[in-house]
């Protein structure tokens, strides 16, 4: 692993990697290490962007854009919203410390990380072909979705009216 | 690292392993929704790097992390819909009030 | 011949049982009536005794042996029970019958008024029937179970008023002293078991085997010593004498029975029955007779410096049953202690139920406010004076007989022993004359409101017979014909009357009679002559020779502090070792009940976690099979 650090650092995406990945992981822990929740959604927002950049590397654009659309821009203003509409006084932000919780979480989370790197150290990869991304990623992406993958994508929609309207449902103020 | 899969699926893991931490010891609702948001992104960070950099390149895997992203959104609206009655009902959005399964 | 009535000798024990039986289940209901059940089952015992003693009188009856009950089969060995009647048995029977009969007759009028007199008649029962089962036991172990029996009785007997602590005390005492005679006692019993050929135990085959020396004589000795120390603590010699004053605490009739006539005389008993084995060993004889000839000096010189009226005649028992041990051990035969308990069995049981009488009357134990009884209570005074100069061997009545046997044995056979005898004698002589003229005579010093007067027939009718017995009991075993000893053991004895021995035992008799009379009834000598210019001598009498301080210091103390140190090891050590699983089971119930708190995220982490476990467990063994 020592050899490809080497060859990380020549090649400019690498360097590019490298800081998409730095922002990413830097946001997810700046959100569980704040004490405010606004902060925390901020930070997660960031890695979300980040996360956007990570896919146009990976010769994704449509997929990063719909990300950054998606998440960095709908869910985070909803989990604000759900904040400010939850929120009592200051005072509530402060954690009860849950010592031995805490401590077996992180235990639990170290210990599943260490599983997962070894499986992924362990495996070979090996490519089998060059990936054809194509002129225009869009338009690629389209051509699969509504050519092979179109009944799951007519149930994504069946889902989403359902979703919505059950979220209404649910959240709606009960008519006394 | 244009070549090798590795260093994206390290990421991932390490996005996931925090997204876990945080779903199991924030205090605050919409924090644990938040951090299960980034675990499912740590997913599909994974499917979008297999889907350039694994044995089989094809653009599946970016089909599959749109529609990963589309549930993501649902579940989340959801998610927060469920948390705001409860809020309303219970007077708190700790989810350390929410015990009624200990019976 | 053939005895025709020993074969209901079972009948003797049965009634008495059967009485214990019927007031035990219905003593309350039967009030008055179950009085007289214990009464007439006490005399029908009595009157088939009587007929089997005077079959026997003939000379010339075979012992009856039946032993066809097999009680307890281990191996090849059976433990059989039955009965035994022998000329030995036969005396004893009319003893304990007689002397339970008349201790019954009088109970009726002493204990009129208490509660629990039905209570009382059953004990009195039951210990008339264990008694009677001891005498005719046909083996060592039936013996012992009696022998225990026995003591249990004399226990509750002695505790009866057990609302007092003094009685509640006396009765452990005596319980727990005389038990630590008949561990010695058990201790022989299991040596015969193991020693004995064919690990037969009863007499007849102790009879056989040791005539012809079949165990070894060093074991023998044993043996009969371990049985003697059963003997020292039912018989009460030194140095395990102390219980018997301090049974005092009973009732006056029962003092008269079991402590005076029948129980104690149970060691003694023991000892003739098992005489086989101490004849066979010198050694064994010479502690029996040294033991007895101390406790009967060492007794007697306590009951001179004692204050209650039955506590005097506790020291005299034991200091009687020291001559009896005494007479034993000197070892010509088992006739002359035999002797010496049949006529001590009823002078004394004579004594006490007069002063059971006295105390009837005057509501006080303590001599020295009584005085000038005999005015009020001419029936008790005569009675109680035959009783006392049949305990002081003064001629013609049964004391000086039989002791006039056991002082002449002990002239022909151990010099020492017949000083120590008379000295005691002299003793004897002047306590029971002290007790007599301050109970009896002078001045009357007693505060009561009330004026004694004499009991009712119920108590002075026993009183009456059992002088007549005092004066003519002795006559069965004169130096001139010397018939008992020779019905008794089957032996003959010369015939020759020692007169040395009866002018000095006489002699000494007098003295002590006159030195009470001059110092208690003519106060020409000062009472406290001694006392005032000894004071350490006289304390030390009174306070029985400190024997009891020593057991408590040295016995009783150390033990009590080993319990209690026992007792923290038990609290902290055992108990804390049973705590300290219960809490750590406990702690492990709570520790699993926090993980069910109904928090979502603690069920999550404990998730995370065991499919953690799951993991590397699957994941690991790959790693040991291929490593």
């Amino acid at each position: 692993m020592l050899n490809g650090i080497g060859d990380f650092l020549s090649s400019g995406s690498s360097w590019m990697f490298f800081i998409f990945a730095l922002l990413a992981i830097g946001g997810a822990i700046f959100m569980i290490s704040f004490t405010k929740v606004i902060h925390m959604v901020i930070s997660l927002a960031l890695t979300f962007i980040s996360l956007g950049g990570l896919y146009v590397i990976l010769e994704a654009e449509f997929v990063a854009f719909v990300q950054v659309l998606i998440y960095a821009g709908a869910i985070s203003i909803l989990m604000i919203f759900g904040i400010m509409m939850t929120k009592h006084r200051q005072g509530e932000e402060e954690e009860p410390r849950r010592p031995w919780h805490e401590g077996l979480a992180i235990v639990g989370s170290l210990a599943l990380f260490g599983v997962i790197f070894y499986a992924i150290q362990k495996t070979k990869f090996v490519a089998t072909g060059a990936f054809d991304a194509g002129k225009d990623n869009t338009m690629e992406i389209g051509k699969l979705l509504y050519n092979e993958h179109v009944i799951p994508f007519e149930i994504m929609s069946v889902l989403l009216t359902v979703a919505f309207i059950g979220a209404i449902i649910i959240a709606k103020r009960e008519e006394d | 690292m244009g070549s090798i899969v590795t260093p994206y699926l390290t990421l991932a893991a390490i996005l996931f392993c925090v997204g876990l931490y945080g779903a199991l010891t924030k205090k605050n609702g919409v924090i644990v929704l938040l951090s299960i948001e980034l675990m499912l992104n740590a997913v599909n960070l994974n499917l979008v790097a297999f889907s350039k950099l694994g044995d089989h390149p094809a653009l599946t895997g970016q089909i599959f992390s749109l529609f990963n992203i589309t549930i993501a959104a649902a579940e989340a609206a959801v998610g927060i819909a469920i948390l705001i009655t409860i809020y309303r009902n219970k007077g708190t959005s700790d989810v350390n009030e929410m015990d009624s399964m200990k019976r | 011949m053939v005895s025709d009535y020993s074969q209901y000798a079972w009948l003797i024990p049965l009634f008495p049982l059967l009485a214990f039986l019927a007031l035990t289940a219905m003593g309350r209901q039967l009030k008055e009536l179950g009085i007289y059940i214990s009464i007439v089952a006490m005399l029908a015992s009595f009157i088939v005794a009587l007929l089997i003693f005077v079959e026997r009188l003939g000379g010339h009856v075979e012992d009856y042996t039946w032993d066809k009950l097999s009680w307890l089969q281990v191996g090849d060995y059976t433990l059989r029970m039955g009965f035994e009647v022998n000329n030995l048995n036969a005396l004893m029977l009319v003893i304990v019958t007689l002397v339970s009969l008349l201790v019954n007759i009088y109970s009726k009028g002493y204990m009129k008024g208490d509660e629990r007199i039905h209570v009382f008649f059953s004990y009195i029962a039951l210990f008339s029937f264990s008694m009677l089962g001891l005498v005719i036991s046909e083996n060592m172990l039936e013996l012992y179970i009696f022998w225990e029996l026995v003591g249990v009785c004399s226990f509750l007997l002695v505790g009866f008023w057990y609302f007092k602590p003094e009685a509640k005390a006396a009765a452990k005492k005596a319980f727990i002293v005389t038990r630590i005679g008949d561990v010695g006692l058990f201790i022989g019993i299991l040596l015969l078991f193991w020693y004995m050929p064919g690990h037969a135990l009863d007499f007849t085959s102790i009879h056989n085997a040791i005539s012809s020396s079949k165990i070894d004589g060093t074991i023998v000795t044993w043996i009969a010593i371990l049985i003697f120390i059963g003997a020292i603590g039912k018989s009460g010699q030194f140095p395990l004498h102390t219980w018997l004053p301090d049974a005092m605490e009973g009732p006056t009739p029962i003092s008269a029975l079991i402590h005076a006539a029948t129980m104690v005389a149970a060691g003694v008993y023991l000892v003739a029955r098992t005489f086989d084995i101490f004849h066979a060993s010198p050694d064994a004889l010479l502690v029996v007779a040294y033991v007895g000839g101390f406790t009967a000096i060492f007794a007697a010189t306590i009951g001179i410096a004692q204050n209650d009226i039955k506590r005097i005649l506790a020291y005299s028992t034991v200091s009687q049953l020291g001559y009896m041990m005494m007479a034993l051990g000197i070892g010509v035969s088992y006739a002359s202690g035999m002797f010496h308990l049949f006529t001590h069995a009823f002078f004394k049981a004579l004594l006490f139920l007069g002063a059971g009488s006295v105390i009837h009357a005057v509501h006080t134990q303590d001599i020295n406010e009584m005085g000038g009884l005999s005015r009020k209570m001419k029936i008790t005074t005569w009675t109680f004076a035959i009783g006392t100069l049949a305990l002081s061997g003064i001629f013609p009545f049964a004391g000086f007989w039989s002791k006039d046997l056991i002082l002449s044995e002990a002239y022909d056979h151990n010099q020492l022993l017949f000083w120590v005898g008379v000295i005691a004698a002299f003793f004897t002589a002047f306590y029971m004359s002290r007790l007599f003229f301050l109970v009896f005579m002078g001045k009357p010093q007693h505060h009561g409101a009330h004026e004694p007067h004499e009991s009712p027939a119920s108590m002075t009718t026993p009183l009456i017979i059992l002088a007549v017995l005092a004066v003519v009991a002795g006559f069965v075993n004169t130096p001139f014909n010397e018939w008992l000893s020779h019905w008794l053991t089957g032996q003959d004895h010369e015939e020759s009357a020692n007169w040395t021995v009866i002018i000095l035992s006489t002699l000494a008799g007098l003295l002590g009679i006159g030195l009470g009379y001059l110092m208690y009834l003519k106060r020409s000598i000062p009472r406290d002559v001694v006392s005032s210019r000894a004071p350490w001598l006289y304390k030390l009498l009174n306070r029985k020779y400190y024997v009891d301080e020593i057991y408590d210091g040295g016995v009783v103390k150390p033990l009590r502090g080993l319990g209690y140190v026992l007792e923290l090891f038990d609290v902290y050590i055992v108990d804390g070792i049973v705590r300290l699983v219960a809490f750590v089971i406990v702690g492990l119930g709570r520790l699993g009940a926090r993980l069910q708190n109904g928090q979502l995220q603690t069920y999550g982490v404990v998730t995370l976690l065991g499919m953690l476990i799951l993991a590397l467990a699957i994941a690991g063994r790959r790693f040991i099979h291929a490593g």
